[in-house]
């Protein structure tokens, strides 16, 4: 396997992530798209990591960031989707037009 | 044998995404998300990041994907099941992604014969060593990333019949 392979995995996540939070109506649909996203941009760290840079692993150190940043969006990401469903009783990213003038 | 380990990691995670964006059932969307970070993680255990590959299964799989589960099923209603889940946009946002994805692959193509030298080595201990050695002030700074989130989450989640008992 070379480092090709596990970056041609890690693009074709990315473009189904980036796919899924352009058209999912839904937020949470367009929240899952995200972590696609993220968990390809883990995928490409830790490949670069180990073709590029096998002794060390400061790569590695960055998709555990990644991880915990993705952690705290996702909590805080869900804790706002269901405050707004509590008031406008929708999950659809169009119907969010309160600050409309 | 690592090749076919390899395909299979791949396919389960590409499949499993797929299903993810597809999918008309926002439930089984989020299983789908499930299925695919624990593709991740068996490709991070083939690319020896093993402290990695835990974690993922630990906050990915049993914490974000549990949570995603817990809001789909709180926020959910039974129209969604027959209206449309994507938007008109859906073709446009297609072609961008497959110009991106195949863009991306001719620029990673240098990459072709990069092979790996050596076998993966444990990194739990010198992932230790670095995030409480060169990295100690992004590492409490994550800390501090987290403590936010955790006090943001409450406020977001608290109604307003929580504060009328509170001022009772």
């Amino acid at each position: 396997m070379t480092l090709y392979h596990y970056l041609a995995v890690s693009a074709a996540l990315f473009c189904i992530g980036i796919f899924g939070a352009l058209t999912r109506r839904n937020v949470i649909g367009i929240l899952m798209g995200i972590e696609l996203m993220f968990n390809a941009a883990n995928i490409n760290l830790a490949a670069f990591n180990r073709f590029l840079h096998p002794n060390a692993v400061v790569g590695q150190s960055v998709s555990l960031f990644i991880i915990t940043v993705a952690a705290a969006e996702v909590v805080v990401g869900l804790a706002l989707v269901l405050a707004i469903y509590r008031n406008i009783q929708t999950i659809y990213a169009e119907d969010y037009n309160l600050l409309k003038g | 044998m690592e090749q076919f380990a390899f395909y299979v990691f791949a396919g389960v995670t590409l499949l499993a995404a797929l299903g993810v964006v597809l999918l008309r059932n926002v439930l089984h969307a989020a299983l789908m998300l499930g299925l695919c970070l624990l593709g991740v993680a068996g490709i991070f255990a083939q690319l020896g990041a093993d402290f990695l590959f835990a974690s993922q299964i630990l906050i990915y799989v049993g914490g974000i994907a549990v949570l995603i589960l817990f809001v789909v099923l709180l926020a959910g209603r039974a129209s969604e099941l027959i209206t449309r889940q994507t938007n008109k946009l859906w073709p446009p946002a297609a072609f961008v992604c497959g110009v991106t994805f195949v863009f991306l692959l001719r620029y990673y193509r240098s990459f072709n014969g990069t092979s790996a030298s050596s076998a993966p080595k444990p990194t739990t201990f010198a992932l230790g060593k670095l995030l409480l050695g060169d990295l100690a002030l992004p590492f409490e700074l994550i800390s501090l990333i987290l403590l936010a989130a955790l006090a943001g989450a409450i406020v977001f989640s608290r109604t307003e019949h929580d504060e009328e008992e509170r001022k009772a």
